[in-house]
């Protein structure tokens, strides 16, 4: 699965991004499959925003997000479904879990949603012990703290196929040790599938071997 | 593990619009009700007119004539049926088989033997063998007979028997009785005559009229008549529901009569026909309201879970996958309901027919095919229109 952008720019930040130069937007970008890349971004430059188009979850832009050379909005919702549960997979800002599911749920339900999963429920527990989860994993999602909420927001990406992540600031919530427990985990799941990723953050760091950095 | 269906479960919630699931719900149950009912009584009503009335027949004989009007009377010609009406007759759908009456061109005189001092003029007619009731050996009739054979009305002993004999003072005679008298039959056109003895071999309901073999009556016809085809002034026909409506629009449009005992059951039957289309269209509308509740249920609930909806397609699930879901929440209560009604409309035949029975009227104890097959086409209705909803308000949120 190749992803390439086409003189990408968000209609809400226009004016602010034509004023400057940036190695993302309004330029021809094409990100190499099972590369992992960097994407450093001050705040306000419209990272998560950025992180959106990739995944497709919104469409005010100008220019394109090409997938396998096609733009995103040529695929049909099955087609895209398909896609999330088999290609791309993705670990938002905002985490995104169901609190009237328990964490264990949350990672389930996206485990059990392709009709053969990828791993195994005893994988999960063993990505959960590695990531200090374990006691957490009965307990609703309302409860859950930012920093656990993160951390199964990291599992439930990994329990499927992809052959991109795309993380957006995935240690935000983390401390120094559970940060790079995190980042070892997803190095490994990443090289296992043979798989790139696209990280977005604020800051340099040195977690990742990284094949590419861009400024946004 | 729970599977993926069970924390959907959790996730979209569809408790949310329970009263009006229960009405939808409730709508349905009635509205199938309703249309089953119709169906079945639609159903009965044909199988109690063919029990009761023809326990034997399954198809019933009319004799069919003009009507005659003051205007007609003196000009017999205008009560004969013209060949166009004839043939129009012959192709309408309720006519089974169709044959004529033929008349008698000559005259005809009638004298009991020995001293009964019983003389009259009669007529005689005839019909092909195949309309009449009275199976016989003796009916039968050839050129070098001297007998003909006879057949009267049942009505026509009745009306001697009970009317005529007993204000007179003559004597009852019975069938047998009748049969056993030889009578002496002269017909005879101008100066030619010919003496025939005349018996009776046997007596009539269906049709009433002084019945002779049709080959006696094409050869005296020949003999002593004009020598010309008259057109016939009666004609009978043989059809399966002498109560279908139809045929007595049709009788009734034409000018044309026949026993109107035996097409008495076309009102009934219109007006049955007539309640059990009111009863039947007050199950399509209500129907059609039940499926309008079932769409803004079904829009309610996908409403209220819209953010939980939008976040499982972010995270993959496919669309269909959600449609399959939801469906499976409604099909177990549409397939209960349908059950439900069937049972119901099942027992109320049973126990009509066990009613009925009571009076000598038999319905069949079980439901008919045809009602099952209409409550399984309105759960393929519902399906189908439920899943049509389903998908258009998801793909309208996803």
């Amino acid at each position: 699965m190749q992803i390439q952008l086409d003189n990408l720019v968000p209609v809400p930040l226009r004016d602010k991004i034509l004023q400057r130069s940036s190695e993302i937007w309004n330029r021809p970008v094409t990100f190499t499959p099972g590369s992992f890349t960097k994407i450093k971004a001050p705040s306000g430059t419209g990272k998560t925003t950025l992180v959106h188009y990739l995944y497709h979850i919104r469409t005010d832009y100008t220019g394109q997000v090409l997938v396998n050379s096609k733009p995103w909005g040529t695929y049909s919702k099955d087609a895209i479904a398909g896609m999330r549960q088999e290609q791309v997979s993705v670990i938002f800002q905002d985490l995104r879990i169901f609190e009237q599911l328990t964490a264990l749920e949350n990672i389930e339900l996206k485990r059990v949603m392709n009709a053969q999963p990828y791993c195994s429920a005893e994988k999960v527990k063993e990505m959960a012990a590695r990531l200090n989860v374990t006691h957490v994993l009965n307990q609703s999602g309302r409860t859950l703290s930012y920093g656990e909420r993160q951390r199964v927001a990291i599992i439930r990406a990994l329990v499927q196929p992809f052959q991109w992540l795309i993380m957006d600031e995935p240690f935000s919530h983390l401390d120094e040790d559970n940060a790079n427990r995190a980042a070892q985990l997803i190095g490994e799941e990443c090289k296992a599938r043979k798989a790139g990723f696209i990280l977005t953050d604020l800051d340099n760091d040195t977690r990742f071997a990284y094949d590419s950095h861009y400024n946004l | 593990m729970p599977s993926f269906y069970q924390l959907l479960k959790k996730i979209i919630q569809t408790g949310i619009g329970r009263s009006r699931l229960i009405m939808a719900a409730g709508g349905l149950g009635i509205a199938m009700i309703l249309l089953l009912i119709a169906i079945q009584a639609h159903t009965d009503f044909d199988q109690l007119l063919h029990n009761q009335r023809n326990a034997n027949e399954s198809a019933d004989f009319l004799v069919i004539n003009k009507k005659i009007t003051n205007a007609m009377m003196g000009q017999n010609a205008k009560s004969e049926f013209t060949p166009a009406e004839i043939t129009d007759l012959q192709k309408q759908p309720f006519t089974e088989a169709f044959g004529f009456i033929t008349s008698n061109q000559y005259k005809v005189t009638a004298a009991a033997p020995g001293d009964l001092h019983f003389y009259t003029d009669m007529f005689f007619e005839s019909v092909p063998d195949s309309f009449i009731d009275v199976k016989n050996e003796e009916w039968k009739w050839t050129p070098s007979d001297n007998t003909i054979p006879i057949i009267l009305p049942n009505d026509f002993l009745n009306l001697y028997n009970f009317g005529f004999a007993l204000s007179q003072g003559l004597p009852q005679v019975s069938q047998e009785t009748i049969k056993a008298l030889p009578m002496k039959v002269t017909i005879s056109q101008g100066l030619m005559t010919q003496e025939f003895t005349g018996r009776i071999v046997g007596f009539s309901d269906r049709i009433t009229s002084f019945l002779v073999p049709n080959s006696f009556m094409d050869w005296a016809n020949s003999k002593f008549g004009s020598g010309q085809a008259a057109s016939p002034s009666r004609v009978i026909i043989k059809t399966k529901d002498p109560s279908n409506p139809v045929l007595a629009k049709y009788l009734e449009d034409k000018g044309y009569t026949t026993n109107q005992d035996k097409i008495k059951y076309s009102k009934t039957k219109l007006i049955v026909q007539t309640i059990v289309s009111v009863i039947g269209f007050f199950g399509l509308i209500l129907l059609v309201f039940a499926l309008l509740v079932f769409s803004m249920f079904i829009q309610l609930v996908i409403a209220s879970c819209k953010k939980e909806i939008q976040l499982l397609v972010t995270l993959g699930t496919a669309p269909r996958q959600l449609q399959r879901y939801l469906m499976r929440q409604f099909v177990p209560l549409y397939i209960t309901i349908g059950i439900a009604a069937l049972l119901l409309v099942a027992a109320l035949q049973w126990w009509a027919s066990a009613k009925l029975a009571e009076h000598d009227m038999f319905i069949a104890q079980w439901l008919a095919v045809g009602t099952a097959c209409a409550a399984l086409l309105v759960l393929v209705l519902v399906y189908i229109v439920n899943r049509v909803n389903v998908r258009k308000y998801i793909n309208a949120i996803s």
